[in-house]
């Protein structure tokens, strides 16, 4: 009698525990898991090595790169491919400067500039260097879930708050269990898709897992797509301050 | 005198030959640099008319930040209120259509045009009861229709057209960033296709209705320029002025911009080629000056054994250096009026009807704003100095010749082969 009691209020210990953690996941907001996404993104510090692969109707091109980031706001990428070879984008608080080193020029980009293609490819500038704020550029909205590429995904859908946003609708497909954008979809206010992304590989650093390929398309364009494939990321790594000052750009 | 005069008109019709080759020569050098000179003068005058009619308009109203940034065609700096302006701009008789301007990416599609494509433009929004009132675009239509306020409709360039297989009809749709970066895209259906005599506009001419964008793009009414146009008479500078103290006292914090700053790359190049249009003058000259010269050298040094001949009769040496003056001058006269006859005959033609060199222009940019025909133009100032020009160049490059000729000693002269 005593062990039917027992095993009873632990059957009921283990279901309160299941449902307690049922509630609480069922309970996570979207703005929380934007949280979490956002935070998954943004490292104290970052040093990165890479490539960028533009496809599009005149063929392939592969620029590789090296990137240094410091909080949300600074970061550094210098080109490395023969063709763009000490080409240097930095980015701070906002501000955003190139520096072409045939020309030994250094130009401030602003406004309108910002959005300019890198290198030709479906990435802008500021897509490049933009700002891991979701939540206040964007209303949030959880419409459900979906197995991606094998992984449980949260489906998320932001309507910007403000026009100063390049997408004013967006749909991204969050890992529950990492938080890491498995997939998102980028569209005019209309609903009219106009770019896709989508994580082909990931890599796992510092216990987070992270995109190591990433396609994206241009929707509008048939045959043009760009995919950032990582080879290298080291996070919280020391930093040379003066990596992010305009003095070294030029150098 | 009235002997020497006499003597000189006697030997003109006496060597009809030699009078006709050498006024000849006179008449197509002179000829030559009439309408050349017309034709240069012609490409300039049309050009700058061209940038007026269909690009520039006289004058422009902007934000003076959008001044600065103007390459990049920023939305967010614009004119807030732009028919305010345009209304008090036109109680003071003053034609002005608000236009704005951006950048996009233009998408094709292979249902219409055979296969999938994008390309970056520029697109002109405007006002399709105001922008006739400035530009010229009413007699450019060759093909459907203008655009109507409030539809998606685009008028687009008969060059452009060709290039990427437009025809009235096809949908094509514009991508591009609204007024504080946000993308949109833009299904758009051509309705005209306009072929005007300006050659830049007709390579990338995209026009669309300015209210369709300003919903599409959240300009919320307002424009990013003002363009007016001013009688050819006007002085542009001082309308400037005075239209921006018109402006000033409302408040608004805006910048009259005149077409020669607008198009200040061109008018820059037109400066260049004026350096060039006066070398190619000079050459002109030159050549007309050298067969004038040769003609006339060779026409005084075949009759050194007749001066010989009338030295040794007793004629003194300044009436024979007379006498060769006025004949000379008398060819002259002659080459210079027909010279200036023909040059004004044909420049009746190029003023009128012109040379088209569309096929060479198509494919080319020379930087002139002229599509097909290069016309001339008048300028009667190159015409009296041709004249004058071919009449006194006569009489000078004989008087050298005579006068070497006279320092001869009579026998030398009657010998000279």
């Amino acid at each position: 009698m005593y062990r039917s009691n027992n095993m009873k209020i632990r059957m009921m210990a283990i279901v309160m525990v299941a449902l307690v953690s049922i509630a609480t996941v069922g309970a996570m907001s979207a703005e929380d898991i934007v949280r979490q996404m956002d935070a998954l993104e943004t490292f104290d510090t970052s040093y990165a090595e890479g490539e960028i692969v533009t496809t599009d109707r005149f063929g392939v091109k592969t620029s590789t790169f090296r990137s240094w980031s410091r909080g949300a706001y600074d970061s550094l990428i210098e080109f490395t491919s023969v063709a763009e070879r000490g080409q240097k984008v930095l980015r701070t608080e906002g501000e955003l400067y190139l520096f072409y080193p045939d020309a030994e020029e250094l130009i401030r980009l602003q406004g309108a500039a910002l959005r300019q293609s890198m290198l030709g490819s479906d990435i802008s500038y500021e897509d490049m260097t933009g700002e891991k704020d979701t939540l206040s550029q964007y209303d949030v909205k959880l419409v459900g879930n979906e197995r991606i590429s094998g992984r449980d995904c949260y489906i998320l859908e932001f309507s910007a708050k403000t026009r100063t946003v390049a997408y004013p609708m967006q749909k991204v497909w969050v890992d529950t269990g990492t938080y890491m954008v498995w997939k998102g979809e980028f569209s005019t206010k209309a609903g009219r898709l106009l770019k896709e992304m989508a994580v082909l590989e990931t890599m796992t650093v510092d216990n987070r897992t992270l995109p190591k390929i990433t396609k994206i398309s241009d929707k509008m364009k048939r045959d043009s797509a760009t995919e950032m494939r990582l080879s290298r990321l080291d996070i919280d790594v020391d930093l040379d301050p003066v990596i992010f000052t305009l003095q070294n750009l030029t150098w | 005198m009235r002997f020497i005069i006499s003597l000189a008109l006697k030997n003109l019709s006496r060597y009809k030959r030699r009078t006709i080759i050498t006024a000849v020569a006179i008449a197509v050098g002179l000829m030559m640099y009439i309408v050349v000179d017309s034709i240069l003068l012609g490409a300039e005058f049309e050009s700058m008319r061209n940038l007026r009619w269909y690009e520039t308009a006289s004058a422009r109203i902007m934000h003076p930040d959008y001044w600065e940034d103007r390459l990049m065609r920023p939305l967010d700096i614009s004119i807030e209120d732009p028919y305010t302006i345009v209304d008090s701009l036109r109680k003071e008789g003053i034609a002005a259509a608000p236009r704005t301007m951006f950048s996009a990416d233009l998408i094709l599609y292979s249902e219409d045009f055979g296969e999938d494509g994008h390309m970056p433009v520029q697109v002109t929004a405007v006002d399709p009861e105001l922008d006739n009132s400035v530009f010229r675009f009413e007699d450019t239509l060759i093909e459907g229709r203008f655009v109507e306020s409030g539809t998606n409709e685009l008028v687009i360039g008969s060059w452009f057209a060709e290039d990427i297989g437009a025809k009235v009809g096809y949908w094509v749709t514009l991508v591009t960033r609204g007024n504080g970066g946000f993308y949109e895209a833009m299904d758009m259906q051509i309705v005209g296709i306009v072929n005007c005599p300006n050659p830049n506009v007709n390579r990338t001419l995209l026009m669309v209705p300015i209210d369709t964008i300003g919903d599409y793009l959240a300009m919320e009414g307002a424009a990013t320029e003002i363009n007016i146009t001013l009688p050819e008479s006007a002085k542009i500078a001082e309308e400037v002025a005075r239209i921006q103290q018109l402006l000033d006292p409302n408040g608004n914090n805006l910048l009259v911009v005149s077409w020669d700053d607008l198009a200040r790359d061109y008018v820059a190049l037109a400066e260049a080629k004026r350096g060039g249009t006066g070398m190619i003058l000079f050459l002109v000259f030159i050549i007309a000056a050298v067969g004038i010269s040769n003609t006339m050298l060779m026409a005084i040094y075949e009759r050194i054994r007749e001066l010989g001949m009338m030295r040794a009769l007793g004629m003194n040496d300044r009436s024979i250096q007379l006498a060769f003056m006025v004949e000379a001058g008398g060819i002259g006269l002659i080459g210079s009026t027909i010279g200036v006859l023909l040059g004004i005959a044909i420049n009746f033609y190029m003023v009128n009807v012109g040379i088209d060199f569309g096929l060479l222009m198509r494919d080319m940019d020379m930087g002139y704003r002229i599509q097909s025909s290069f016309r001339g133009t008048w300028n009667p100032s190159t015409i009296i100095t041709a004249f004058f020009f071919g009449s006194i160049l006569s009489m000078l490059v004989a008087w050298i010749p005579t006068r070497r000729a006279l320092k001869m000693d009579i026998p030398s002269c009657l010998r000279h082969q």
